[in-house]
């Protein structure tokens, strides 16, 4: 059983470990077949893209993501909070309406988006790239962070004001902390979507505020065929990813579903 | 004891939560509403980027969906996007049901092989386009290099029109098949452990543990994986993108990249926008299939 599991394992993640190889191969190395298993790995990919334009359009993945994560969470989370305390009605249509702005298909908003930017002379800047990616992350912050309030007592807040303390405080200073490990992990999964987003940049840059994944593909379009730098730039994109879904594993379903499933 | 808090005190309580709630929903307003009427205008337009008169030109309303109805090339994009959602939900909520029951076992080293699974779901969607680009294309791709010693002659299968859908239905289901696999693990680790203790005591076989307390008891788990890779599957972009650009012909462009091309390659902004209006209120409604299913509206009315 455990042996069929490491197996089924390694064939899931070879045509991941194959790009990655690649990453590291000469030209020559990449069309060889069958492929040594020991063959010199090169550096040089990597080194052609760090003195390439691809450097400025890793930077602009990095501000437009850290950015927009930002200020998802300083909108959103009060918002979460307030919404897991909420007992009038309407709880049910902000739900929805949540829920259908994070599935809607990309295009829905890129028309739109398009069509106002070129008036507002946004498009390829990176604050029309942030405004956009708060479609998505301000939705998955506040529907990502309600659960973990629901799980928070009501009495906290309420011995707090008996305190003496302000609401605003009573937030603050006891259930702001209370949910680090949450705001943690929904920080992460902003960042992540935002990084990740292929769609949006497509359409809205050109040039100045093109980011990495638009980058890469663009090697493909116009350098031809480079395959050890396409192998390098995915290499790059994906490495950030590797490490912080790592981080929040325990909270991807969560992310995903916003707590479609409960404990 | 803390004793009941005071009217103020709710009446305090209210307010904060009206002040923490309006930004979100102002902001909401602006970002996703808004946008979603100016496509809903759009939409009763002929708007065409080549034809500036055209942006605000309502004489015609339902012209776009009038076209909806009799464009063959629409009609195919939709046939297309069924079999592509059908397939890839499918196969997805097969393999990740089978990988958790698998996995679904007390041990060092499956605990650590799920985080192995997960690592397609999460890689970005234009890498993990970029690795099947590699492996369906012949000069450079291990999977041809092996049908080559072989000595099978395969053609490159995103070029083949037999083949061309059925590479993004596998490459798709490698990507997602995760994801079904966490949602049925998450919920087997909730499974009550009496009921699995009692049906043993009483001699049951794993398959007949499988089949009779397991299956059931994650059957709305499924349901809900499924519907939320159904809607996904209605997005499905980078792959196309890259691996097929909605060919050979149009044999694997489903309506979201088909509504890409008509309003950014051909700029037909109006059409694409009846076509896209179409798209989303089928992803509300699925979405609102599943709050009822998962209970969030009864909970907060």
């Amino acid at each position: 059983m455990q042996t069929l599991a490491v197996v089924l394992a390694l064939l899931a993640l070879a045509p991941f470990l194959w790009l990655l190889l690649m990453s590291f191969k000469t030209n020559a190395e990449i069309f060889r077949f069958p492929p040594r298993l020991l063959f010199d790995a090169t550096l040089a990919n990597y080194a052609a893209l760090w003195t390439s334009e691809f450097r400025n359009s890793f930077a602009n993945s990095l501000i437009v993501s850290v950015a927009s994560t930002v200020l998802s969470l300083v909108i959103g989370v009060p918002a979460a909070y307030a919404l897991s305390r909420w007992t009038g009605r309407g709880g049910g249509t902000i739900t929805l309406w949540i829920l259908a702005s994070r599935m809607a298909p990309p295009i829905a908003f890129t028309i739109p988006y398009f069509l106002v930017y070129r008036h507002l002379e946004l498009l390829d800047t990176l604050t029309g790239l942030i405004v956009i990616y708060l479609t998505f992350n301000l939705s998955l912050v506040i529907w990502m962070m309600r659960p973990f309030y629901d799980q928070l007592p009501r009495s906290l807040e309420e011995a707090a004001w008996i305190d003496g303390a302000t609401l605003w405080q009573g937030f603050y200073r006891i259930i702001l902390p209370l949910s680090g490990p949450g705001l943690a992990a929904t920080a992460i999964l902003c960042f992540l979507f935002a990084w990740n987003d292929f769609f949006f940049a497509l359409i809205l840059t050109r040039t100045e505020a093109m980011t990495a994944p638009v980058a890469v593909v663009n090697f493909m379009n116009y350098e031809g065929w480079e395959w050890g730098r396409i192998a390098a730039g995915g290499t790059m994109i994906m490495l950030p990813v590797l490490v912080f879904s790592f981080v929040v594993r325990r909270y991807l379903v969560h992310g995903l579903t916003g707590g479609a499933l409960k404990g | 004891m803390i004793s009941s808090p005071s009217a103020g005190f709710s009446r305090a309580q209210h307010r904060f939560f009206a002040f923490c709630v309006a930004p979100s929903l102002a902001v909401l307003a602006l970002i996703t509403l808004l946008p979603a009427l100016y496509l809903l205008a759009t939409s009763f337009t002929q708007l065409s980027l080549t034809r500036p008169e055209t942006q605000w030109d309502f004489s015609q309303p339902l012209e776009s969906y009038r076209q909806l109805l009799s464009d063959s090339r629409l009609h195919n994009s939709v046939w297309v996007q069924i079999k592509l959602s059908f397939w890839t939900v499918l196969l997805q909520l097969l393999i990740g049901l089978l990988l958790a029951l698998l996995l679904n076992i007390r041990s060092r080293l499956l605990e650590a092989l799920r985080t192995v699974f997960l690592i397609p779901m999460v890689l970005p969607p234009i890498v993990v386009a970029i690795i099947w680009k590699v492996i369906y294309t012949p000069d450079i791709s291990p999977m041809h290099g092996i049908f080559r010693s072989l000595g099978w002659n395969v053609p490159a299968l995103i070029t083949d029109p037999n083949w061309a859908l059925t590479s993004i239905i596998i490459a798709d289901t490698w990507e997602w098949f995760p994801f079904t696999m966490l949602m049925v693990l998450a919920a087997l680790q909730m499974m009550p452990q009496e009921l699995l203790d009692a049906a043993k005591v009483d001699g049951a076989s794993p398959w007949q543990l499988t089949r009779h307390i397991t299956l059931p008891f994650i059957r709305g788990v499924l349901l809900v994986a499924g519907l939320f890779r159904l809607i996904d599957s209605i997005k499905a972009f980078p792959l196309i993108f890259i691996l097929t650009d909605g060919g050979p012909g149009s044999l694997t462009e489903v309506t979201n990249y088909y509504s890409y091309l008509q309003a950014f390659n051909f700029s037909f902004l109006g059409f694409s926008s009846a076509i896209t209006v179409a798209l989303l209120a089928a992803t509300i409604a699925l979405s609102w299939l599943i709050v009822r299913l998962v209970g969030w509206g009864a909970k907060i009315d």
